[in-house]
């Protein structure tokens, strides 16, 4: 019981915050949630599989247009939110069984050339809505429901996210988890004990883009629009950042880290518009912020930020 | 037949650019093991700095010197916070220098703002054999082969070029011999900003440059080299030019959106053959 202690208190903690924050906040909050869940997959890749992705927000950008693509053309909006994940798992399967041969910085371009790749197509898609982006996305209906308020669309990034944390404690605890964290540490070694390297490989990574896709799914609906430049490049650095500073190839970690850099860049952000600040102050600050907080975890704390917490409370016991 | 000699000319100056971003990028990563996502930060960094130099009135070849000069010194930093520290592996030292060139963003951005700059090149065009080519094309060209020879000549002939060559072959060898393994990974940083800084410099007058340009620089200049494995400088020419002109070909005969899908489409699949033909033990014992 005391194990849940800390759990109950994180999912009271969000039931009973958003009610509480003013309208901007909310938004931070819901794309927080967002960002966390693309986040938990992301760090789920690069922990146990061990690889760096830089393409990661190519899922999220997948799940988002599926979800609005399919409403825009009738589809019932609930059967859009759930098709996300399931496109962006296929697409990351379709993609990974060439891509996945590739090791280390390989596959990091490799990933990096994908979202290039599905950039270019969705800005010269019509059917996509090309550079101008997708409009007229309805709002989600459940069973007749229509989630209209913000406050809706607040829980719904958490409760996806809660799904993704879920999942995944769930999949680590398991005897492919622990196959995956033998694969984490050496392949040949994990290959010669019987793990089936490829296939596992490839299922993370496909449950990576589900999470994304998923988070994207939501996304859709709560913006209502979508366009090639919501998914730019520095998304997916972003992501990786998150996943870094926390610590990869922890649920935690990826959680932590999605919402330290979150709050950081926020409180810039505002510092950045004060009025008197030049109109690049935010931007520059954030950029700012990403690139420093990632190379001093790097350089310092490589494990990231719940690992480093961890031992040194272990440590402090003694 | 003198329109495909005029995209095979074209084609090759702007291959000769993407070499260019390559040889950077072969040069550390011979050296360190270090692949560096900084690389077209450089060239980005190099080319504002000449525009600002040559509004300011300083002659052409002058404001470029200078920004070759300060992208070597920005390559040298660079160097320093991602293999400075003992014990940085080289998969974390590609992390560090993909922050860095985040934060080359934020510089950027301050100094010069958000808006695409530019400076002129050689005006006008050459006729060469019944083709008409923008003679800038033909400068980048002319400077990018004799830089490439200079550089085979410089790996092979020269003490520093050997030393440096030893680092990459062994670097255990290399420290047992007394060579000062670091200071050559630094050294190769600085080269690898000069390189970057001279893509940078020549291809903006044919090609306007903004803050993020560096990704699609490093995108091509990663295909240049990945055929070589990011070890040879010959081969990353050879890659460097055959992605110019074939993406200047596919646009001249039509085609002309889908080149950048074509270049990366090529990319991906020479580092998925050869991937295959790597055994995986192989690959885990290569670092990064």
């Amino acid at each position: 019981m005391r194990r849940h202690l800390p759990v109950a208190a994180a999912v009271a903690l969000v039931l009973a915050l958003p009610p509480l924050l003013s309208s901007s906040h909310l938004a931070v909050f819901t794309l927080l949630g967002l960002a966390a869940t693309v986040t938990v997959g992301l760090s789920l890749l690069m922990g146990y599989a061990g690889q760096v992705s830089l393409g990661q927000a190519s899922f999220y950008a997948i799940g988002a247009y599926t979800a609005g693509l399919l409403s825009v053309h009738g589809a019932p909006t609930l059967a859009g939110l759930a098709a996300a994940p399931v496109v962006a798992a296929l697409s990351a399967t379709v993609v990974g069984v060439s891509l996945l041969r590739l090791r280390g910085h390989h596959l990091a371009f490799a990933t990096l050339a994908t979202q290039l790749i599905l950039l270019s197509l969705l800005a010269r898609g019509e059917w996509a809505g090309g550079a101008i982006g997708l409009q007229g996305i309805p709002r989600l209906s459940i069973g007749g429901y229509e989630l209209a308020g913000d406050l809706g669309y607040a829980y719904l990034a958490w409760a996806a996210l809660g799904l993704a944390v879920l999942v995944t404690a769930n999949v680590m605890a398991s005897r492919p988890g622990r196959g995956l964290r033998a694969l984490a540490t050496s392949e040949v070694a994990a290959a010669a004990s019987g793990v089936p390297v490829g296939r596992y490989r490839l299922a993370v990574f496909a449950l990576s883009a589900a999470f994304a896709g998923l988070a994207g799914g939501v996304y859709a609906f709560y913006l209502g629009y979508l366009a090639p430049g919501s998914f730019p490049i520095l998304l997916s650095i972003e992501y990786v950042v998150m996943a870094v500073v926390g610590g990869m190839g922890t649920v935690w970690g990826a959680v932590a880290g999605a919402t330290a850099i979150m709050l950081l860049v926020q409180l810039l952000t505002t510092i950045g518009t004060q009025p008197g600040m030049p109109s690049y102050a935010p931007s520059v600050l954030s950029y700012a912020v990403y690139a420093v907080v990632l190379v001093l975890v790097v350089l310092f704390l490589p494990r990231g930020i719940v690992p480093a917490a961890r031992d040194a409370r272990i440590r402090l016991r003694r | 037949m003198s329109q495909l000699l005029e995209y095979l000319l074209t084609g090759a100056g702007i291959g000769a650019g993407f070499a260019l971003v390559g040889s950077g990028l072969v040069v550390i990563y011979r050296v360190t093991r270090v692949v560096n996502f900084a690389q077209g930060a450089f060239a980005v960094i190099a080319a504002m700095l000449t525009s600002t130099l040559l509004a300011s009135g300083l002659p052409h070849g002058a404001a470029e010197l200078v920004a070759v000069a300060a992208a070597a010194a920005v390559g040298l930093v660079v160097g320093v916070i991602a293999i400075g520290k003992p014990g940085t592996s080289p998969r974390a030292a590609l992390i560090v220098t993909l922050g860095l060139g985040v934060f080359a963003y934020a510089v950027e951005v301050l100094i010069w703002g958000d808006q695409p700059r530019s400076f002129p090149g050689l005006a006008g065009s050459t006729h060469v054999a019944g083709a008409r080519v923008p003679t800038h094309y033909l400068l980048v060209i002319g400077v990018t082969l004799p830089v490439f020879a200079l550089l085979a000549a410089f790996f092979a002939r020269t003490d520093l070029g050997k030393a440096l060559s030893a680092c990459a072959s062994n670097r255990y060898a290399a420290r047992v011999v007394g060579i000062d393994v670091t200071r050559m990974g630094l050294l190769s940083f600085g080269l690898g900003g000069a390189l970057g800084g001279l893509a940078g410099v020549l291809v903006t007058p044919v090609q306007q440059v903004t803050f993020d340009s560096d990704v699609t620089l490093i995108v091509n200049g990663f295909a240049a080299a990945v055929l070589g494995g990011l070890t040879r400088p010959a081969v990353t020419l050879a890659g460097g030019l055959l992605l110019g002109v074939a993406q200047t070909v596919i646009a001249g005969y039509g085609g002309g959106a889908y080149q950048l899908e074509l270049a990366l489409g090529l990319m991906l699949a020479v580092m998925v053959v050869q991937a295959a033909r790597t055994p995986t033990s192989q690959q885990e014992a290569m670092p990064g």
